[in-house]
């Protein structure tokens, strides 16, 4: 009888199994044959982010930001957009299967996204083969536009953010000799040391310490007691800000006083939130700075936390003005499908004024922006003058 | 600089020690490695967390609170994913696999309830500062490092001393026989998952506190070194356990301030694979013990 | 059939296809009763080896991924010699310590780009496209593109080196090697009094998964234009045990079909995507339950053996690939 039971199980989950197989051929054949953009007005733009998983505070953010600029895109009927969500959970093979399930069976006009450089570099390739524009917002590591022409961004590359605000925290604090410490396990960080690496150097200021953690770690103190007592007149650190701000913390903790300069994972007001009064005298530069007196950027500040009950940190601000680009784009090319029409359109995007500045394209499709250098004062973003 | 690196590495060598004793009990009763136990010390510091901010618990309630979470979590694992496999014959594999599947869902479980942003309690309860001669040193720390030492030498004698300890041991040596005299090792079990996991709560409230960020993804990289310990010091060996964790925590500190930092992840497996060819049943593992080979 | 040409199922099928090769890979070792989680560690050689090896050296794509597939293979002997001598739990940690120790050393080194992950890497379509372009069929034929014909091409590639890894492993499972191998898996110490060298058969087993994850690893570098430590981080080593755990590992097209399963599902349940790991961490749990021995065993291959056909036992192979295309 057991063994009768069990293979009457065997039976069951064969045909389990079997049935999955037909309905996925079934479902994926209607949906295949479905035209592109059927209503004929509608714009559907794929949104590729990390949703889920351990660092899915960034495509949330993402995510809120776009959902923010489609609501009032749509408001103002210009243009009428439709977002089509999918997660990546970070990992590069799902990337691709989210880009092309967005372009093949969604049938989108043009892509936003992936959220981390490592998935770009996976799907830029394949979407480029497709000729279908995709705009990352949150990806500032070197190298992403080269990928293709169809590839844009409008995050502000490390080249461009971190040297502004190096050489402003040598002229303000006289910096002789610096130490270093970058996530090695974290692309974007990486990216940022060698990019301090090179700003240093350039400038004549002296090395005289490179550390590295990894991202989750949480023990910092081996690494900062070492930077003690080499004495440095600053620090340079790349990485997120969830180990930011414990950096922060445990160096005020065993008396290093000293300014540190952040590369663009400092830029969130989760770092002042949890590293608190350790967090003053952190240092970044960024297109994004909440406190700017500027009527878009309280508007938009204030119809975030409206929605959403939470200050918006610069990946939904970066994630807000990507959206209004395109959307701006495709109001231009008056054709919600011709995908050629739109990456040429959106090339010549300039003057564009939103929540992060001026904003334009350069020949390689990277921003061309302006940057204010922040320093955390009493809890609070403030310019660096 | 050398005695203050030791100071670190003997405090992050403490919170190695913590959990891995969770392992150890584990192990010495069940002879199974539970992957989940990361988990569970993970959900034990978000339970004390929420316990301290949202109820306005004092920290000993909070962390007596996510003991009790602790306990109820490992009463669960045990239930649903370690008794069924006991019922029937399986590998020595079917548990391993079983609690990393307790170890996922436990883990995309947090990410759901409590969302994937590190959080951290509330200052008032922040590191105080202790400094003795120009040596700084967290009064989290010493709690953590006088609790493990405590749980050890307490756990030692419970296990050789009282009756529950010894039909403890009994069900380790061997359950049949242990049945057969008079031990209800169905419950011997229980409550030695229960116990462990409770520890296991308490470490992450613990943890939490010295380290000021707790997060979802928090249980596999503490639970790896916590394996890692487990393997230095010998399986089921607690002594081992709390000199393993010292090591490693030193280790790793020192890979830091005298070697490179970047190798750091790679000294706790580095270690045990070395171990493994020279000295399988580890450090304090005694020969009779079921070696590797 | 028209569905099937669209790049999306087609970029899908050479997923499955990849993951039945990491499938195959821990079934060799686990037909032995080695619970090896190193698999992840082998496969990020062979990916690094190959892609390096094409992009550094120039190196031909069709001889990159066997050399991928060596190079884990030779640090498999460097790791397996010691290791084989560990069983059950001491290995599968040593193992999953060596995946670790790996991903560390690829993030530290230079020629490995650390965690910045190697992009560009020259793609088997693209490849093969230019190929048969080159070939004169520039324009495709039928109304099919020619990146669709050598997405084809892939597949069909890919096929072909799946299909005969399948072929060996039914083989092997005939053979003495595979007698010997099941012998060890029912009980070492009796393999061993009755003469067989377990240590040599383990090691062999070791090699041969390593051998095959690397080559997949290869394979899946050359499919995807980038590759980052990140992609064999510990995750990748559980995915691969799913594969093995939910399909089975008692005959090979357990794995497979649970590779299968588990790269379609996802797709299938996207807009569950939030429960997706919720869900695998329960099927680990249900699996070892209820049913240890995974979806296919040998029990069950019997069973459908006998109720689709009525002729005497033959080869399994037809009789399993008419079960699961009926």
């Amino acid at each position: 009888m057991v063994t009768r039971s069990i293979k009457k199980k065997g039976i069951v989950s064969l045909f389990l199994m079997v049935l999955t197989v037909m309905v996925l051929g079934c479902s994926s054949e209607k949906s295949g044959n479905k035209g592109a953009a059927s209503d004929g007005s509608t714009a559907k733009i794929g949104v590729v982010s990390y949703l889920t998983g351990a660092g899915a505070a960034y495509g949330e953010s993402i995510r809120q930001g776009l959902e923010l600029a489609s609501d009032e895109v749509n408001a103002k009927g210009k243009v009428k957009l439709e977002l089509i969500f999918e997660d990546s959970k970070g990992e590069k093979n799902e990337a691709i299967n989210a880009v092309n399930k967005l372009i093949h069976k969604d049938n989108v006009l043009s892509l936003i996204g992936p959220t981390l450089s490592g998935e770009m570099f996976a799907v830029g390739p394949i979407v480029n083969q497709e000729g279908v524009p995709i705009m990352g917002t949150s990806l500032t590591v070197e190298g992403i536009t080269e990928i293709g022409d169809y590839v844009f961004r409008n995050s502000l590359p490390d080249s461009a953010a971190i040297p502004q605000s190096v050489k402003k925290a040598k002229e303000k604090f006289n910096l002789k000799k610096v130490a270093i410490m970058y996530s090695d396990n974290n692309d974007l960080a990486v990216s940022g040391f060698k990019i301090f690496e090179k700003t240093l150097k350039e400038i004549g200021v002296e090395v005289i310490a490179v550390e590295t953690f990894a991202d989750k770690n949480t023990d910092f103190s081996a690494q900062l007691t070492k930077i003690a007592t080499l004495n440095p007149d600053a620090i340079m650190v790349a990485g997120l800000y969830q180990e930011a701000a414990l950096i922060l913390k445990k160096a005020r903790e065993i008396g290093i006083t000293v300014p540190v300069v952040g590369n663009n994972g400092f830029n969130s007001p989760q770092l002042i939130k949890s590293a608190g009064n350790a967090a003053d005298g952190a240092i970044v530069a960024s297109p994004w700075f909440p406190g700017k007196d500027d009527a878009k950027v309280k508007s938009f500040i204030a119809a975030y936390k409206a929605k959403y009950k939470k200050e918006p940190d610069q990946f939904a601000a970066q994630a807000y003005d990507a959206l209004q680009i395109m959307a701006i784009a495709i109001e231009k090319t008056g054709s919600v499908t011709d995908r050629q029409k739109l990456r040429d359109t959106l090339a010549t995007v300039k003057d564009y004024s939103g929540v992060t500045g001026k904003f334009a394209f350069d020949e390689k499709r990277n921003p061309s922006m302006d940057v204010t250098v922040l320093v955390v004062k009493d809890g609070q973003f403030t310019e660096l003058k | 600089m050398f005695l203050q690196q030791l100071i670190n590495g003997i405090t992050l060598g403490s919170t190695y020690a913590l959990i891995a004793l969770g392992y150890t009990l584990i192990f010495g009763v069940l002879n199974i490695v539970n992957m989940a136990h990361g988990e569970i010390f993970m959900f034990g510091a978000f339970i004390g967390l929420i316990l301290a901010t949202k109820f306005n618990m004092s920290i000993f309630s909070a962390l007596l609170g996510a003991m009790v979470a602790g306990a109820v979590l490992g009463y669960l694992m045990e239930r649903l994913a370690l008794r069924p496999l006991r019922r029937r014959k399986v590998s020595e594999l079917a548990p391993l696999i079983s609690t990393i599947g307790v170890s996922i869902f436990l883990e995309s479980l947090a990410l759901r309830l409590f969302g994937p942003q590190a959080q951290s309690f509330p200052s008032i309860y922040a590191a105080q500062l202790f400094e003795v001669g120009g040596l700084k040193i967290s009064a989290v720390q010493i709690i953590i490092l006088a609790i493990s030492f405590g749980l050890m030498v307490a756990l030692r004698f419970w296990l050789a001393k009282t009756r529950l300890g010894k039909s403890i041991r009994a069900t380790a040596e061997n359950i049949e026989t242990a049945n057969l005299l008079g031990v209800d090792t169905q419950k011997v079990i229980v409550l030695t998952v229960m116990l462990a996991s409770a520890l296991g709560g308490g470490a992450g409230v613990l943890v939490g506190l010295a380290f000021n960020a707790i997060e979802p993804t928090m249980g596999i990289t503490m639970g790896f070194k916590g394996l890692a310990v487990l393997i230095l010091g010998g399986l089921g060996n607690i002594t081992g356990a709390m000199v393993g964790g010292l090591l490693l925590g030193i280790a790793e500190i020192f890979s830091v301030a005298y070697g490179v930092s970047s190798y750091r992840d790679a000294v706790a497996f580095g270690f045990i694979i070395l171990l493994l060819f020279l000295r399988p049943q580890g450090i304090f593992g005694s020969k009779e013990q079921q070696g590797g080979r | 059939m028209e569905f099937l040409l669209n790049p999306y199922y087609m970029q899908l099928i050479t997923f499955i296809i990849i993951n039945a090769i990491l499938g195959i890979s821990i079934y060799l070792t686990l037909s032995t009763g080695q619970l090896s989680l190193g698999n992840a560690g082998f496969m990020s050689v062979g990916a690094y080896t190959s892609a390096l090896l094409t992009l550094k050296a120039g190196v031909p794509l069709y001889a990159a991924v066997p050399l991928g597939g060596a190079a884990a293979c030779l640090l498999a002997a460097i790791i397996g010699i010691p290791t084989t001598r560990l069983r059950g739990i001491y290995l599968a940690i040593a193992t999953l310590g060596f995946g670790e120790v790996v991903r560390v050393i690829i993030l530290n080194l230079k020629i490995t780009n650390g965690a910045l992950g190697l992009s560009s890497i020259p793609s088997m379509g693209v490849m093969l496209s230019k190929g048969i372009a080159a070939f004169g069929l520039a324009g495709g034929i039928g109304g099919i593109s020619v990146r669709q014909l050598g997405s084809i091409a892939v597949i069909l590639i890919l096929a072909l080196i799946l299909g005969f890894l399948i072929f060996f492993a039914l083989r092997l499972s005939s053979s003495r090697l595979g007698r010997a191998f099941a012998a060890i898996k029912a009980d070492e110490h009796a393999a061993e009094v009755s003469g067989i060298d377990t240590r040599y058969y383990k090691l062999l087993a070791f090699f041969m998964g390593a051998f095959v994850a690397g080559i997949a690893g290869g394979l899946a570098a050359h499919i995807t234009f980038y590759i980052g430590p990140k992609d064999f981080a510990y995750h990748r080593a559980v995915e691969i045990l799913l594969f093995a755990v939910l399909g089975g590992s008692d005959v090979v097209w357990g794995p497979i079909l649970g590779a299968v399963l588990l790269t379609v599902l996802p797709e299938v349940l996207r807009f569950a995507t939030e429960y997706r790991e919720m869900i695998y961490g329960a099927i680990l749990v249900l699996m070892m339950a209820f049913r240890p021995q995974g979806l296919i065993s040998e029990s069950t291959l019997a069973l459908w053996r006998t109720k689709l056909t009525r002729q005497p036992k033959i080869a399994g192979q037809d009789k399993v690939t008419r079960r699961t295309t009926p």
